[in-house]
């Protein structure tokens, strides 16, 4: 890429390359975080003040680490459902609705067979979470090989259903008996529970989570399937012309992105809540969506961003109890970030 | 304004805009936000912890509070953080932190392990929904003590309180079944706990015991807080021809506006605030007050005596925890009469709600002529009295 | 199944169903020129807040009406500078609104939450109220139902009877062949997602000022969504919107009123229903329906738009 004049200098040591993608970067939380001061200035609370109670909160001691991987690790999952279809053009909205159908799927081991031992029963909900929300995807992604529905459309419709097929379940037959009509399941048996670091609320799940990444990594760059997933990314037709099965990478693909939020959905159903509840996802869905688009799909970057929008969401309670602000206000935070990016990346797409 | 740029063009607008962040704009733009953070820092007043406490010796306590909805909603929520603010208010040295719409999941044990790091020693995880979760954080936190209302699981460090509404459900029934006209009386439900099915059979009997022709229709919404839920839900029962309706939702408002609106009577729940929203229609309802509860169980967490305190405590009439709410403008004298006198009546132990015989709206005698139904029925009881519709979900 | 069941069935159909449809038509606009708006339901939370808000500082509800059109307007010309102007991903622009929408009405409602207000009242029609069945629901109503119908078939009207309307559906077939024959696409877009805003702060007007009479964080409760869903089953079309509105008041209807004489019937399969029509619809005609998704939607729901 040729370089004008201007931009050829310099700045600390590092390429005007290297500056721009830095500037690129760090500019859009920059520009949230001076916006989001002043409308805390507007209704009268100290920015600097919320700033340090959230980061003393996230960063000053090990269970507020711990507390934004919570929450970092279903974005992540959620976001590599969004990526892997995307990596040929596919859009996968639908985070939300696989999530939750992982979920049912994986209640099914623990409530009709609380005996079983850890060694069987925590693969076998896996499995079947990957079942679930594969189906879930892959039927949308059918449909849109098929070219009959588009996939944002079925993606997101399946969204609704899910959520009512899920509260449907803990209101009737796996209704818990002892919640007294209180809509959940019963707790899950200990062998049914993933695994925890430490005594905080972190599990096992993250290993999975960042091994899924670090896998996505690997296919993507380093194998042929990847190369042809970049190929029909790029253009569909010319991929098809040389002869890369495209209906089998939608539908596959789908099925994998859906499945790998299905896992999600077990590994929070699992250790963080230990039994099946309705809306037991804070937009997680939607969030990884955000995610999934602003990393451009990239893996690494993946892990970054969920870690940034992780902290960001982590600091809601902490502003509620020291700010006396709505939780909710930390979605503007995000907002703002998203907003620069969206109006900087839009100006410098390529043409269609 | 060009649609379809050449690349060309495309790439100088997109260096373009990386320009205005090249060093020296960059820098400059920092400078500038620099004042407006400084302005905010300094104009800008400070949290809103609660003013500073009185200058005595007594050491300061920290008590944290969960609420499911909106402090503000005149309902379930508002009952508990008035009862906060009554603390505050009566023992100074006192700091509350407050939590509110925080949803009914494992999410409320990230918030209540936030209260116990910033000093918190008594919790109140203010929704039925909370137990679980909150009972999982009190097993790892011994030394802290849990207040939840209207549980049913107690354990050392985590006692269970309520107060028996039905009594006054009943009474208030009785007012509702001389103050209708069509004999249908309404109820919408959050969820069908124990608790719930208490107050609706307390004012079914209650309603019965006046008019004998009176029937209860009941809709459970499947959520403590939906406004248009329950908006829909008072509209389906007026349309079936109800005239009075009450409910136990978190907020009364949307119900008891509706039904003001729709020109029926509302008897309301939770808090004793909510006539204005029905200056005509408004018969009475049921407040509760739990600002000088809390208190004793700060004061007796002091003096380290909490822990022999009632795991369960379901505070009655003769208690300071419920009460009824002022008479709205459309209640007759007689019937004003009738009630207070029932309410005296409860308070001097000389009738019981579930006196017996009461069958079930099956038909099945459930507590046979001469007996009396166990207190205890408030945390238990799954079945519908004679008169009521409507089994819910 | 008596004859004041059905008449409670339809008089709360067409009540929960009014806000719906609002934001349904409004979208209906938007997407007709070529633009998704997954973030509906973040206009219809700010027109949420901002209708009450005005109602219960000002006590007069027309007014809150108006200033929710207006904010919802105002609002979704943030969209509009995002994906127009800037060419940001509609998708991802939709869902940041919406999240930034519910940070924003949360902070800006908290301090009225349990304000009472003086809603919308109803209004009788003399005469026609009377009318057996259909009396009181359809006739006895507050007055943003009864311009709902209206004022459909006048967004249809102005969509397929006028020139503008030409233009603007011109714009969400091609908008480069728009803009060799001279049309202004940017312009009509801005224009398409005001109306829109207009509509969908109305909708969320109706809901807080006049159906609930109150605000919640958060109330709309994921009405946006199925907005954005009745528009597919509409068809893209105003009127069919109606029949979406009318099915998705009549489950949440009829779900209460089984449950008020005491059937049992599932709310949660009911709530299902709207959206697996709207899936089989698609899956039966989908190759017919894709030639009445308007063409300009195609790269976003190919994902490169």
């Amino acid at each position: 890429m040729a370089e004008t004049g201007a931009l050829a200098k310099p700045f600390y040591g590092l390429s005007s390359r290297q500056r721009d993608v830095l500037l690129q970067a760090v500019t859009p939380p920059l520009i949230a975080l001076a916006g989001f001061a002043a409308l805390l200035a507007a209704y009268g609370k100290n920015p600097l003040a919320a700033y340090w109670d959230v980061l003393h909160g996230t960063f000053g001691s090990v269970r507020g680490l711990t507390e934004v991987f919570v929450i970092m690790i279903p974005l992540m999952f959620c976001a590599l459902a969004v990526a892997i279809p995307a990596r040929i053009g596919m859009v996968n909205v639908g985070g939300e609705g696989q999530l939750y159908i992982g979920a049912i799927f994986a209640a099914y081991a623990p409530l009709t067979w609380p005996d079983l031992p850890t060694a069987v029963m925590l693969p076998l909900m896996m499995c079947a979470a990957f079942i679930g929300g594969g189906l879930w995807a892959g039927l949308c992604g059918y449909l849109r090989a098929k070219s009959l529905v588009s996939e944002v459309l079925s993606t997101l419709l399946m969204n609704s259903v899910a959520g009512f097929l899920l509260q449907y379940l803990v209101f009737g037959v796996w209704h818990d008996p002892k919640s007294s009509n209180f809509p959940q399941s019963k707790p899950y048996p200990a062998a049914a529970v993933l695994p925890h670091l430490g005594t905080g609320r972190l599990h096992v799940g993250l290993f999975f989570a960042l091994g899924t990444i670090a896998l996505f990594w690997f296919v993507l760059y380093k194998t042929r399937w990847g190369y042809e997933m970049r190929a029909i990314g790029g253009n569909q037709e010319a991929a098809r012309r040389s002869g890369i099965p495209i209906v089998r990478y939608i539908v596959l693909l789908f099925v994998i992105g859906g499945g790998i939020a299905g896992i999600g959905g077990m590994a929070e159903t699992s250790a963080i809540q230990g039994r099946l509840r309705p809306g037991f996802s804070s937009s997680y869905g939607y969030i990884g969506f955000l995610v999934s688009w602003m990393s451009g799909h990239n893996p690494l970057l993946i892990v970054v961003i969920s870690f940034l929008l992780a902290v960001i969401t982590s600091g809601r309670d902490v502003l509620q109890i020291t700010q006396d602000l709505p939780g909710a206000a930390v979605n503007i935070l995000m907002a703002l970030i998203l907003f620069v990016v969206l109006a900087r990346r839009g100006t410098q797409a390529e043409t269609r | 304004m060009f649609l379809k740029v050449p690349a060309e063009n495309s790439r100088r607008k997109g260096l373009a805009v990386l320009k205005q962040f090249s060093g020296k704009s960059f820098v400059l733009l920092c400078t500038a936000l620099l004042p407006l953070l400084a302005f905010a820092a300094c104009g800008a007043s400070g949290t809103s912890t609660p003013p500073a406490a009185a200058a005595d010796a007594h050491a300061s306590f920290t008590m944290g509070i969960i609420h499911v909805g909106s402090k503000t909603d005149a309902g379930y929520n508002q009952a508990h953080a008035e009862a906060a603010e009554l603390v505050q208010k009566n023992l100074p040295y006192v700091k509350v932190l407050e939590a509110e719409n925080i949803p009914e999941n494992a999410d409320v044990s990230r918030v209540i392990e936030n209260m116990i790091s910033q000093g918190a020693k008594f919790i109140v995880p203010a929704s039925f929904g909370y137990l679980d979760p909150a009972m999982q954080v009190a097993a790892m936190h011994p030394d802290i003590m849990f207040d939840h209302p209207a549980g049913f699981k107690q354990a050392d460090n985590f006692h269970t309180y309520w107060a028996a509404s039905d009594q006054h459900s009943y009474a208030l029934g009785m007012a509702a079944g001389k103050m209708t006209k069509t004999n249908k009386l309404g109820f919408i439900g959050g969820f069908s706990i124990p608790n719930v099915i208490d107050s609706i059979n307390a004012f079914t009997l209650g309603a019965r015991s006046v008019n004998p022709k009176a029937e209860m229709h009941v809709i459970f919404d499947n959520t403590w807080s939906d406004p248009a839920k329950e908006a829909a839900s008072t509209n389906a029962l007026v349309d079936q021809g109800v005239d009075v309706v009450t409910m136990i939702v978190d907020s009364p408002i949307t119900v008891v506006q509706t039904a003001e609106q729709r020109g029926i009577y509302s008897v309301g729940f939770h808090s004793t605030g909510v006539q204005k929203y029905a200056p005509k229609g408004w018969i009475s309802g049921i407040g509760f007050t739990w600002g000088n509860f809390f208190a004793r169980e700060i004061q007796s967490i002091e003096k380290g005596t909490w822990k022999s305190n009632p795991k369960n405590l379901l505070g009655d009439l003769n208690s300071d925890m419920v009460t009824l709410a002022p008479w709205g403008s459309a209640v007759p004298d007689d019937v004003k009469t009738l009630v207070e006198a029932k309410v005296a009546d409860f308070k001097a132990g000389k009738a019981q709600v579930f006196t017996g015989p009461v069958k079930d709206n099956k038909g099945n005698m459930k507590i046979p002529a001469g007996k009396v139904g166990d207190a205890s029925l408030v945390n238990t009881i799954d079945w519908y009295v004679e008169g009521v519709i409507g089994q819910g979900s | 199944m008596n004859i004041a069941f059905i008449a409670g069935v339809l008089s709360n159909a067409v009540l929960s169903g009014t806000f719906i449809l609002y934001a349904t038509v409004g979208e209906v606009i938007g997407e007709r020129a070529g633009i998704v708006n997954l973030g509906l339901e973040g206009v219809m939370l700010v027109g949420a807040v901002m209708g009450f808000v005005v109602t219960a500082q000002t006590g007069n509800p027309y007014l809150g009406v108006l200033a929710a059109a207006l904010a919802g307007a105002a609002f979704n010309m943030i969209f509009a500078y995002l994906v127009v102007t800037r060419r940001g991903n509609q998708l991802a622009s939709g869902l940041t609104l919406m999240f930034f929408a519910q940070g924003v009405t949360a902070i800006i409602g908290k301090a009225f939450v349990g304000k009472p207000i003086t809603g919308l009242t109803d209004l009788r029609i003399p005469g026609l109220a009377e009318l057996p069945v259909v009396g009181h629901a359809l006739f006895q109503k507050d007055l943003l139902v009864y311009l709902v119908i209206p004022i459909t078939v006048a967004a249809w009207f102005l969509l397929y009877r006028t020139s503008w309307g030409l233009r603007m559906r011109a714009v969400g077939e091609d908008k480069t062949v728009a803009f060799a024959a001279g049309l202004k696409p940017h312009r009509l877009q801005y224009q398409a997602l005001f109306i829109a805003g207009l509509l969908g702060g109305i909708g969320g007007g109706h809901l807080s000022i006049a159906y609930t009479k109150t605000w919640q964080e958060g109330m709309t409760a994921g009405a946006g969504f199925i907005a954005v869903g009745l528009v597919i089953f509409a068809a893209w079309s105003p009127v069919r919107a109606i029949l979406g509105a009318v099915v998705f008041g009549g489950a949440v209807a009829l779900q209460l009123q089984l449950q008020a004489r005491g059937a049992n019937v599932s709310p949660f399969l009911l709530d299902m229903i709207p959206y697996l029509l709207v899936l089989v619809v698609l899956m039966l005609f989908g190759r017919v329906k894709g030639r009445v998704v308007p063409a300009g939607l195609k790269d976003v729901f190919e994902g490169t738009g």
